[in-house]
């Protein structure tokens, strides 16, 4: 047998006063930056934002600063440049966030103007993204619908699942991830997308996947050692025993993401980031915040399990 | 215990055989070249299309396409007419993509009054918008005496000289472009370019805020410099200007820009307004070509639409006829003859070939009941497309791989018979796939990766509670069941999360995130049969153990 974890006895729930100003920080900058969606002042993408992207390869070798000149004579000096690392050399992504009425505009200038001041170094475009603020503001609806209708339905099967303590700590845990990661790409400046809402979604649910393999061993051994032991040391011990599992799991399920992040390609870039800090939060706080909240419940009004 | 493991081991080979029958078509298509499938497309087209229909679908991101939503503008239209207008609108728009010839297009509704259209495959995104986003309104209407225009003309300089000075000052600051009468210096000259020199010898330019941006014109339209059109239509615009402008006359600009030394103009027409014949008197539309080798669109009429058009071109002969396609003047010619029952539709500027065919189809359909504008557009190049599935396939191998060799490492034989139930899982993954129908996309490929690294996680769940049975002292049998038994409840637990969320996401997602949210909720249904009862089943088929490498 090899083991990656030794048969542990790590005192969890007596570090968890640190585990709990870490996730406060991280909680700061995750609620800053809902604040900031909520009043759209948030770096959204496209899809909510409205704008236009275009990718696409140049002949010759250019610069950044050569496209922005260009773009800077129809009012787009503002624009995102990025060159793309892709097998074809000298491919650029262009993206401005000025959306018009008639989609279609915005991406027509832009090409113009490139082929005007570049006509000896042709602009090839691979692809191009259009979306309008009627379609912007759609599809912001359905991101916020679809972020509801799935934190109800893990709700309601929290609700069904688990009494009201581990519920209501189950609950905290699953936003505590998502509000984290939004928080670390609000830090990091990344945008958000359809994608990201995806994989937060997503993340959630991996998160009370981790949650509920703890609390269901959590209740197995506060069944079987009910008359004996303490609150406390159920838990840690408990926490202890599925760590081997929680690790190696994460680690099949980081080494998928990473792989994705690495050699996935620039479409899914971001999409696999917020996955690999999803699993790794997912994970850390499965040990240091479900379960800890559990134990303080039960320290200050010693009800249930006594 | 025998009986239900026959009964399981029956159940594998049925489901295997049964994926084996879903997967092969994409089999056989995915390993075909690009050549392959050119020379079948010739030799059984039938066959090709078959194993297209039955192959797993690639989502436009991964196949490239165009992808558009189109918003249906109902303001103009009266409530009974609002009613079915997007329905409408659909239909007409579902028959000019099946007479533009593309393969399997997508046109659906989507909210109140959207209408998504989706071209897979290699596209000509440019000629397939116009095709898509024109409304076809095809109007013909007569124009005002010369001398009407001229006075016209002269009455909006006034007017508008008038008016506030900021405006006026505004226009004098532009640089005035030189005229280029010269250009047409072998043309005839007539009514309109004399009307602009008379003028020009009688007023400044500073007092004729309107006609300075006119150049002059061979006949009835004046031309106008292209970077000069938004400020006639500012002009044209202002309280002052539309005071002036009788009620039956109008403003149109032409459909092409000209290019003409270099320069690019626009022609500006004035119209009468009233309708004198419209497209819905067509029976049919073709493309053909003059004795010059310049395309046009041949039309025939209705017996009603006849009789109206004899009377139209009877009435004018000799005089022009204004050609207006969706408010832009498309051509003018003059009437030489009375015409009944057919007629063509000279195209301006330079039209193609190809200008005149989608013109036709348009025609053909029929105009739509509103105009519509293009409120998404996305189009995927093949080139990224495929640069986005060797990438998306290349990451899912070396997950797969990663993921195979850690559980043999950890896990041992153990880990290998997860391996096994891991194999088994994308293999019915993507036969459910190719079974639903459901469409791959780069999102979808993420799903699958993903399902890689999660699904084991049932395997690892049941493993690790094996050892720990183990441990305790219990037989290798005893502890397999035990493990089991004990992870059940948790691995369901685990599924149901991820479900709810994949589940909302397949409801709410558009295509891509579709995509995602099918392969991850398709991969959690199955990884519950390969990583349990797969795995339990291999487990089961020794009977006697002694030691268990885990």
């Amino acid at each position: 047998m090899i083991h990656i974890l030794p048969r542990t006895n790590i005192n969890f729930i007596g570090r968890r006063r640190y585990a709990f100003l870490v996730s406060a920080v991280l909680l700061a900058f995750g609620i800053l930056a809902f604040v900031f969606i909520f009043l759209g002042k948030a770096n959204l993408g496209i899809d909510f934002a409205g704008g236009t992207m275009i990718e696409g390869s140049f002949e010759k070798s250019i610069t950044v600063g050569d496209i922005r000149d260009a773009l800077s004579k129809i009012g787009y000096g503002d624009a995102e440049i990025k060159e793309l690392r892709r097998d074809v050399p000298n491919s650029f992504m262009i993206r401005v966030k000025a959306s018009e009425e008639e989609v279609t505009k915005v991406g027509e200038g832009i090409l113009a103007q490139l082929e005007q001041d570049y006509s000896d170094n042709k602009f090839h475009k691979d692809s191009i993204d259009e979306v309008g603020p009627v379609v912007g503001k759609i599809l912001q609806n359905q991101a916020r619908t679809a972020v509801i209708l799935a934190f109800l339905g893990i709700l309601i099967y929290i609700w069904i699942r688990f009494d009201f303590r581990f519920g209501v700590a189950a609950t905290v845990c699953t936003f505590h991830d998502v509000l984290v990661i939004l928080g670390i790409f609000f830090i990091l400046q990344k945008e958000i997308s359809l994608l990201i809402v995806t994989a937060l979604l997503t993340l959630a649910g991996y998160s009370l996947t981790d949650t509920v393999v703890v609390f269901d061993r959590i209740r197995e051994n506060l069944r079987l050692f009910r008359k004996k032991g303490d609150f406390t040391s159920i838990i840690n011990t408990s926490i202890n025993e599925v760590l081997s599992r929680t690790v190696i799991t994460s680690i099949t399920t980081l080494s998928v993401v990473v792989t994705l992040f690495l050699v996935g390609g620039e479409v899914l870039h971001d999409f696999a980031l917020a996955l690999i800090f999803g699993v790794l939060i997912g994970t850390y706080s499965s040990v240091f915040v479900a379960s800890p909240i559990i134990v303080e419940w039960e320290m200050k009004s010693p009800k249930r399990f006594k | 215990m025998r009986r239900t493991k026959r009964w399981v081991i029956l159940l594998i080979l049925v489901l295997v055989a049964v994926s084996f029958f879903y997967l092969l078509p994409s089999i056989k298509y995915w390993s075909l070249s690009d050549s392959e499938k050119q020379q079948l497309r010739i030799d059984d087209p039938q066959k090709l299309y078959g194993l297209e229909k039955r192959a797993i679908k690639l989502g436009l991101d991964l196949k490239g396409g165009m992808h558009v939503v189109l918003q249906v503008d109902k303001s103009r239209l009266n409530p009974e007419e609002q009613k079915d207008a997007v329905d409408r609108a659909l239909e007409i728009i579902r028959n000019r993509v099946d007479q533009f010839g593309v393969t399997e297009p997508l046109i659906q509704k989507q909210g109140e009054d959207g209408i998504i259209v989706e071209l897979p495959g290699l596209v000509d995104a440019e000629r397939a918008r116009d095709l898509i986003g024109k409304t076809a309104q095809l109007e013909y209407k007569l124009l005002p005496e010369p001398e009407i225009m001229n006075s016209l003309i002269k009455e909006i300089d006034e007017a508008l000289a008038a008016a506030e000075p900021d405006s006026l000052a505004e226009v004098q600051k532009e640089e005035i472009q030189e005229p280029i009468e010269d250009l047409f210096a072998t043309e005839e000259k007539d009514t309109m370019d004399d009307f602009l020199e008379e003028l020009d010898e009688e007023l400044p330019e500073e007092d004729r805020p309107f006609s300075s941006l006119l150049e002059a014109s061979r006949s009835f339209y004046f031309y106008v410099p292209k970077e000069e059109m938004a400020k006639v239509d500012y002009l044209l615009n202002k309280p002052e200007a539309r005071r002036v402008i009788p009620d039956d006359l109008e403003f149109a600009w032409a459909t092409e820009t000209e290019l003409i030394q270099g320069m690019e103009y626009q022609k500006l027409y004035i119209l009468k307004k009233r309708v004198e014949f419209s497209g819905k008197y067509l029976t049919d539309a073709k493309p053909r070509f003059d004795e010059f080798r310049k395309p046009y669109v041949h039309f025939t009429l209705t017996k009603r639409g006849g009789r109206r058009f004899a009377q139209l071109t009877g009435a004018n002969i000799k005089k022009p006829l204004a050609i207006v396609l969706d408010g832009r003047v498309e051509s003018t010619p003059t009437i030489q003859d009375k015409v009944r029952d057919e007629g063509r539709i000279t195209m301006g500027g330079d039209a193609t070939w190809e200008d005149a065919h989608d013109l036709s189809i348009v025609l053909r359909a029929g105009a739509l009941p509103a105009p519509v504008k293009i409120a998404e557009n996305r189009v995927i190049g093949p080139s990224l497309g495929q640069d986005s599935v060797r990438k998306g396939t290349l990451a899912a191998m070396i997950g797969l791989a990663a993921v195979l060799l850690f559980m043999f490492f950890y896990y041992r034989v153990s880990g290998l018979i997860a391996d096994f139930a891991l194999f088994f899982n994308l293999f019915f993954l993507l036969a459910a796939m190719a079974a639903l129908h459901a469409t791959l996309t780069m999102p979808g490929i993420a799903g699958i990766i993903l399902i890689v690294g999660m699904s084991v996680d049932a395997n690892v769940l049941i493993f690790e509670r094996i050892r720990e049975e183990l441990r305790t002292g219990k037989t290798v049998r005893a502890s397999i069941d035990a493990g089991y038994k004990r992870a059940l409840l948790t691995i369901v637990d685990s599924h149901v999360t991820t479900l709810i969320t994949a589940l909302v996401l397949f409801q709410f997602g558009t295509g891509p995130i579709k995509g995602f949210a099918v392969s991850l909720s398709l991969g959690v249904v199955i990884s519950l049969f390969t990583a349990v009862v797969i795995t339990k089943s291999i487990f089961d088929m020794r009977k006697g153990y002694k030691t268990l490498s885990i």
